[in-house]
């Protein structure tokens, strides 16, 4: 049937297909341009810039050669004259092997024979003479190593601030207070926009910020600051009480829930006072309220939030307009961030001129890029097997440093068998800490305090020491009524088997490591447990329904961490401890005890830093003791940046180096 | 004389559209997890309950389920479909931005794998049974077995890690300021590694889909008669078996057309490319509700789409389907 007039369909076919090609080509080359319009920058404007960029460059070239002419002479005269200190031979010998080479620069001879020459007069005439010489050669090499840290800086200077290109793994949409995402590195790439009263230093404590000065009643009830002056928002108006009072109103009572509004939980009223200085009245007293509240509340200002209902669904314009020492120029929805140093910030100019952040899918992307030399610095924890992979790469380096995230097990302690306490503490003394550092993080991570708070932090009790003893752990399950009666190797509770599923969240490799090293601990005191591995989502409803612990658990044993926020305020340790009525909001593990309990309540209102201290020091050895859950390390802060662009990162204590400080030139550092 | 869309097909395509929407809505929301973290970040657990429940009624998730999904249907005849939880942007205008980054690249995936499978298959059916034919074949067959997330990391380690050649990731060099043929080249050279890696595992079906029809076609009675006239090889392989073997070919890239918008979920995830894909994969991980029921959506209107075009198509180019 289908030879019939094969000729005549051919050519209508034929002809149908090209018309076909034609649109496949077409739709192509619509689909390039829409890519192509992608951008809304101008061409003059960026045109401009290029100009500009190369200017820059070509004086940056020039103060480079010069630079590298003067290193080259300083080198070369510090090389000449150091030989001529030696003696006398070597220098000749030095002097006439930089002779035969050709590639040695004329000025280099010179000084190395004007050196030689010189040294070669005075060693002949006395040893006198021959030690004058030498106090001369040292004063001109001093000279000479001046000259080139002139250079240096002169070069730098003439560079211009330096550009630092930052990976990150998620977007973080348009970052002001009601849109960044995650709380690490959401909010710190936030906080270089804005300003908070009060900023954390190197080792982690609130000092003065915005504000020059904070002060505290005797009851902890009334926090007064004074502003320092002459702040301007990036639109050039002044920054004033009035504005602090607006944020503190603001996030309050917005329609919007937000971070904020819990920090600020607990204000009764902001007295403003003057243009420069009001005080917070608080209902209740609080000892964490400056690193709670004034280190965390970005001030946001009155003339452009005033009026603006639905922050997260508002329009702000091109920028976020904020204090702080960058103004984001530019955002383009999960792709790029582009922020440019405030020349008029307060503490002074930043270091970095301009920080261009790019987002990429996961760690991978984000370390291929960082080898590929397209960022300069990853903004997110680099795990463990990858540390010395990249440390080994030139020029990139690590800044490794103590953090309050954790790894711990969970166990639902209000139920069978895991309310005895002989069985928890069976449990603790089974745990290898060490052996899981080294195994699974390669040494990169502090073994677990079982008092909870990271060795590193003020408040650590430094009574707590981890004991790994499984033949002390079996005696303790013997002597509670635990024995393995049918000879199974798995002992028995109300005649079951003590055999349970450990849940944890399967993306989280480490964890998955960590869990199945536990199964193997547990099991050399009885405790037979099997790996459940699920997708985050299902693990966080199983450990944590709802994140809601009035509605209770789902599990028996769960793999879990907390993030750096809950360790870092040792005041938020009752959330963690307390039995749920009494405010144990992250208390996730059914743990209740009158003592703790009374202690979570004396906590934040005592009066005195000494007071509080004796209080978590107690708190410390219950946890060890009674141990509502158990933690197990701290895995290290290590953060991988290359060198050779920007090195001057400033490692807070327990937060790691996202923050403004590390961009800040030191001397504007707290 | 050309069959047109009956009643019956368009009652098929209409139920499946139906069902289609209705797992778009429900889908999501059979999930475990809770969008609620994702809203309120790491202090979810400090949420008052007066806090939870204004969230919650902010973004709509308090109304009953019928309430929502018939939202979801107001959404798509209104074609605003609100905001996103993760990013707060308006939905559409994230599509937007999105989707020609995925044109660009299944379409030239879909060209460049055309124009490979299609002329290999004929290569390979032509010498049936020799060397070529065979290494073909098993090439075909160990490719289309490769997971694309380790391919992409194959060429990401190789060509932009090793050798430097090509950018890692994204689809412009970000915050670059590049204008002009410079913007033209960057945009082509952040397309290459994503293209390259959609062409190779999207070339062995279509290679096995032109072998075997061509093959087929071979042994039709008219090829005979055509070499028995005295046609020359080129004049066989090109005016006769060819275009009798492009009809079943054709079919097969139209589908594809629905389905690479689904293969590109782990490429540009992998490859940190801005398209639709990496957006479902976003939303996915964070339960953001709304954008993956609108971006589902457009997947679905992809593969309807590619379904009606092959079967508007076919009569073109295949007669014998020309029945009235």
């Amino acid at each position: 049937m289908s030879l019939a007039n094969p000729v005549v369909r051919g050519r209508g076919r034929s002809r149908r297909m090209r018309n076909l090609f034609a649109l496949l080509t077409v739709l192509s080359l619509v689909a390039f341009a829409c890519g192509d319009g992608g951008e809304d920058t101008s061409a003059e404007e960026v045109t401009a810039a290029q100009a500009q960029a190369a200017a820059a460059q070509s004086e940056a070239a020039a103060a480079q050669s010069e630079a590298a002419s003067a290193q080259a002479e300083a080198e070369s005269a510090a090389e000449a004259l150091a030989q001529a200190q030696a003696d006398l031979e070597a220098a000749q010998a030095a002097a006439a092997s930089a002779m035969e080479g050709d590639e040695a620069s004329q000025s280099a001879l010179a000084a190395a024979q004007a050196a030689l020459e010189e040294a070669e007069q005075r060693a002949a005439a006395t040893a006198e003479a021959s030690e004058e010489a030498l106090a001369a050669a040292e004063s001109a090499l001093a000279e000479a190593e001046q000259m080139l840290d002139e250079a240096m800086m002169e070069q730098e200077a003439a560079a211009g601030p330096v550009t630092v290109r930052a990976a990150i793994t998620g977007d973080e949409a348009t970052l002001n207070p009601y849109t960044y995402i995650s709380g690490f590195p959401g909010w710190n790439l936030l906080m270089l926009q804005y300003d908070s009263l009060m900023q954390l230093d190197a080792d982690g404590i609130p000092q003065p910020w915005l504000a020059d000065t904070v002060s505290v009643n005797a009851d902890l009830t009334e926090y007064s600051f004074t502003l320092v002056e002459g702040v301007t928002w990036h639109d050039g108006q002044p920054l004033t009480a009035h504005d602090v009072d607006f944020s503190v109103d603001y996030y309050i009572n917005n329609v919007e829930a937000s971070r904020f509004a819990r920090d600020l939980r607990g204000v009764e009223a902001l007295v403003v006072t003057g243009d420069y200085s009001a005080t917070f009245v608080l209902s209740r007293p609080n000892a964490g309220f400056e690193l709670a509240a004034l280190a965390d509340v970005p001030i946001i200002p009155r003339h452009v939030w005033e009026g603006v209902e639905l922050p997260s669904e508002h329009d702000f314009g091109p920028t976020n307009i904020g204090t702080g020492p960058y103004k984001l120029v530019e955002y383009v929805e999960g792709q790029s961030y582009r922020f440019e140093a405030n020349p008029d910030y307060f503490r002074g100019a930043p270091a970095v001129g301009e920080l261009v952040v790019i987002v990429y899918a996961d760690d991978a992307g984000a370390q291929a890029a960082i080898r590929t030399g397209e960022v300069d610095v990853i903004f997110e924890r680099v795990p463990p097997e990858q540390i010395p992979l990249l440390d080994a790469q030139d020029p990139l380096d690590i800044a490794l440093g103590p953090e309050f995230t954790t790894q711990m097990i969970n166990y639902d302690a209000s139920k069978r068998p895991f309310d005895d306490l002989a069985v928890r503490q069976a449990i603790n003394l089974a745990m290898n800490r060490q052996d899981i550092v080294d195994t699974v993080f390669l040494g990169a991570a502090t073994v677990g305090s079982p008092g909870w708070i990271h060795p590193e932090h003020r408040s650590y009790n430094p009574s707590m020491i981890p004991v790994y003893d499984p033949a002390a752990a079996n005696a303790l399950l013997d002597e509670a009524g635990y024995p393995d009666s049918d000879g199974d190797g798995v002992r028995e509770f109300d005649g079951q088997p003590m055999s349970f599923e450990i849940i944890t969240n399967a993306p989280d490799s480490l964890r998955l490591r960590i869990a199945e090293l536990t199964v193997e601990m547990l099991a050399e005191i009885g405790i037979e447990t099997s790996v459940a591995a699920v997708e985050t989502g299902t693990w966080e409803q199983a450990v944590w329904p709802g994140f809601d612990v009035n509605n209770g658990r789902n599990y028996d044993i769960a793999m879990w961490g907390w993030s750096a926020p809950v360790q870092a305020d040792p005041l938020r340790l009752p959330q963690l401890v307390a039995s749920v009525p009494a405010g144990g909001f992250l208390n996730l593990t059914g743990y209740a005890s009158a003592e703790m309990d009374a202690l979570s309540a004396a906590l934040p209102v005592e009066s005195t830093e000494a007071g509080r201290i004796a209080i978590l020091l107690r708190m410390q050895e219950i946890i060890a003791e009674e141990l509502p859950f158990v933690l197990l390390l701290y895995p290290d802060g290590a953060y991988v940046y290359d060198s050779s662009v920007y090195s001057d990162w400033e490692f807070i204590a327990g937060q790691g180096i996202v923050s403004k400080l590390s961009l800040l030139p030191p001397s504007a550092r707290p | 004389m050309r069959r047109r869309l009956d009643t019956r097909r368009l009652t098929q395509y209409g139920v499946v559209v139906l069902v289609a929407v209705t797992l778009n809505f429900l889908l999501p929301r059979l999930m475990p997890g809770n969008p609620l973290v994702l809203i309120a970040g790491v202090d979810v657990g400090l949420l008052s309950p007066d806090e939870r429940a204004e969230i919650v009624a902010r973004v709509g998730l308090d109304a009953p389920l019928w309430k929502q999904y018939l939202r979801y249907w107001g959404d798509i005849f209104t074609g605003d479909f609100g905001y996103s939880f993760r990013s707060s942007r308006p939905i559409v205008d994230m599509i937007w931005d999105r989707l020609p980054w995925t044109l660009l690249i299944t379409g030239l995936s879909l060209i460049v794998s055309a124009v490979a499978g299609v002329t290999l298959g004929a290569i390979s059916a032509w010498r049936r049974g020799t060397k070529t034919d065979l290494g073909m074949l098993s090439g075909m067959i160990s490719i289309e077995s490769l997971p694309s997330f380790w391919l992409g990391m194959l060429l990401i380690s190789i060509f932009a890690v090793q050798w430097g050649i090509l950018p890692s990731s994204h689809a412009v060099t970000p915050a670059s300021g590049l204008v002009g043929w410079a913007h033209v080249w960057d945009i082509a050279s952040h397309a290459i590694l994503p293209v390259v890696t959609l062409s190779i595992l999207a070339t062995p079906g279509v290679y096995m889909t032109m072998r075997y029809s061509m093959l087929e076609t071979l042994g039709e009675d008219y090829i005979r008669t055509a070499r028995a006239k005295g046609a020359g090889e080129r004049r066989v392989l090109f005016g006769h078996v060819a275009r009798n073997t492009i009809a079943p070919v054709v079919t097969v890239l139209a589908l594809r057309i629905g389905f690479a918008f689904g293969g590109t979920v782990i490429v540009e995830t992998v490859f940190t490319y801005p398209g639709l894909g990496r957006l479902v994969f976003e939303a996915v991980s964070g339960r953001d509700y709304p954008v993956m029921q609108a971006a589902f959506l457009v997947f679905t209107a992809a593969v309807l789409a590619a379904n009606l075009a092959a079967d508007l198509l076919y009569p073109l180019i295949d007669p014998r389907t020309r029945t009235s």
